[in-house]
């Protein structure tokens, strides 16, 4: 709906590749915890294997070895991480192309010097802690934390869950020992790949319960049509 | 001969256009041999054909030092198959175990442990990894895959793959890609002893760039064909069969 208060927030390409992204995140998060789950144990290093000292044990957790076994199909798991983490790469790939050959990245998501300050950033965080719409969000801008987080997932996180899942592929070992040994041994990689996914979820669960502080009907609508309803007497 | 000039200088030419030539000539190093339908195909050849490419120079697999060996090597899957022809080898110490080696060969022929052992020999320190999640590091002997199949008088110019059965009903189909590399081997030694009944006895497969799923243990036999179609549901092996990935690689 357009009107004279709404501004043009996400552009096509942005929306597009967002809700790609929820369903391969989706997937990728349903299907590794499906191939977790038939080897529900992480270890530090090279090795790691049923009776090697474990750092994580799910059996520790209250759920056994067989009862995981059952939860878990490993075949499933393998099959569709294969076909999203493929889905979720040319995705972001062609996000971030887009996104930077347009300026998007520039103009909207890099935060500018004046954000960086250390009183724009005490006032964006204490908006964000009294759950606060915050004034860049009231004209349809990212707030600088916002800008920092979604810095921090697409550049540094997904970089990270690609290069310690490749980490784990044993033809790795023939077209990168390198790229292993830089994580520190396979099993490393592997528990990092864990830890790398629940550092997405937490990012996952913040964003949506900022969506819903910020407004719930206006955001999603905003991420489908683009279109972003601003309201002036919100602002202070 | 005139046309097979152009493509040598061609292929001389450079590494990128090599690799296409490559990608032109013989689709059998990026495609598996039945390619499943829908995203989850297009997934598959996008994995194989990648690393395929990044492994167009044959590197070998990471070997590792004496000190990263795992000494109590774990154990997983079948680690005694109860078929009786097996039980009976295993009785016998595999005195009577024989490798038969047949199919496009020039000359077919049937291996004893001890005719294996006899050709060229090769030791490698490389990391176990199974598709389950764990890894281990052991030091493996046997003779490369090549080897066998140059004392079987090479294989014939129709060869694409290299099928092996094992004595648990395993069968499984590995193409020239991999059959060449040369630490794709017949492993009769694990750690300095001899292969122990849990890892595979007498002989396992050992094609270090794929997972455990792949490295096959208990071999029964060897066969060299020209396509995977007739061979059981004809998708490339019991993994594929059964709608595992037939790359192994990722």
């Amino acid at each position: 709906m357009e009107t004279a208060n709404s501004v043009y927030r996400h552009n096509r390409n942005v929306r597009i590749c967002h809700w790609i992204n929820v369903i391969a995140f989706c997937y990728l998060v349903v299907s590794g915890v499906h191939v977790f789950l038939d080897f529900p144990e992480l270890y530090w290093g090279k090795v790691g294997f049923r009776g090697h000292p474990a750092v994580f044990r799910l059996s520790d957790w209250g759920i056994s070895w067989d009862e995981a076994g059952e939860m878990g199909d490993r075949r499933w798991g393998r099959n569709y991480h294969f076909l999203f983490a493929w889905i979720s790469v040319i995705n972001g790939l062609v996000y971030v192309s887009w996104n930077v050959w347009n300026k998007h990245f520039r103009r909207n998501l890099l935060p500018s010097r004046a954000e960086l300050t250390r009183q724009s950033l005490k006032t964006d965080l204490v908006d964000h802690l009294r759950l606060r719409a915050p004034e860049a969000k009231a004209a349809g801008r990212y707030s600088v934390l916002q800008k920092i987080s979604y810095f921090i997932v697409i550049f540094i996180v997904s970089p990270f869950m690609i290069l310690s899942g490749l980490a784990q592929m044993p033809a790795f070992t023939a077209i990168s020992p390198e790229l292993i040994d830089l994580f520190g041994g396979r099993q490393t990689a592997r528990t990092l790949h864990v830890i790398g996914m629940l550092w997405m979820i937490l990012f996952v669960l913040v964003h949506v319960f900022e969506v819903f502080v910020a407004g719930v009907v206006n955001e999603v609508r905003s991420m489908i049509t683009g279109k972003y309803a601003v309201q002036g007497e919100d602002t202070e | 001969m005139k046309k097979l000039v152009s493509r040598r200088k061609f292929l001389a030419g450079s590494g990128a256009a090599a690799s296409m030539a490559l990608l032109g000539c013989d689709s059998t190093t990026y495609l598996p041999p039945d390619v499943r339908g829908g995203l989850m195909g297009a997934a598959d050849v996008l994995t194989m054909a990648t690393q395929r490419l990044l492994l167009s120079g044959q590197p070998l697999a990471q070997e590792h030092d004496v000190s990263d060996i795992t000494r109590d090597f774990p154990t997983w899957g079948n680690t005694n198959p109860r078929q009786e022809d097996y039980q009976d080898l295993l009785s016998g110490e595999f005195v009577d175990w024989r490798l038969p080696v047949g199919g496009l060969v020039n000359r077919p022929m049937s291996f004893s442990l001890e005719e294996l052992k006899r050709l060229p020999q090769r030791t490698q320190i490389t990391m176990h990894i199974c598709e389950q999640g764990w890894s281990a590091i052991g030091q493996w002997t046997g003779t490369p895959l090549l080897e066998v199949l140059r004392a079987a008088g090479d294989v014939t110019d129709e060869a694409r793959y290299v099928v092996v059965d094992t004595y648990d009903g395993w069968y499984e189909g590995y193409d020239m890609f991999d059959v060449v590399h040369p630490q794709t081997i017949l492993a009769y030694g694990l750690n300095g002893t001899d292969l122990p009944l849990g890892n595979g006895a007498p002989v396992r497969l050992r094609v270090e760039r794929y997972c455990g799923y792949k490295n096959l243990k208990f071999l029964k036999s060897i066969n060299v064909v020209s396509s995977m179609a007739g061979i059981r549901r004809g998708t490339g092996g019991i993994n594929s069969d059964n709608d595992w990935h037939w790359y192994a690689g990722a």
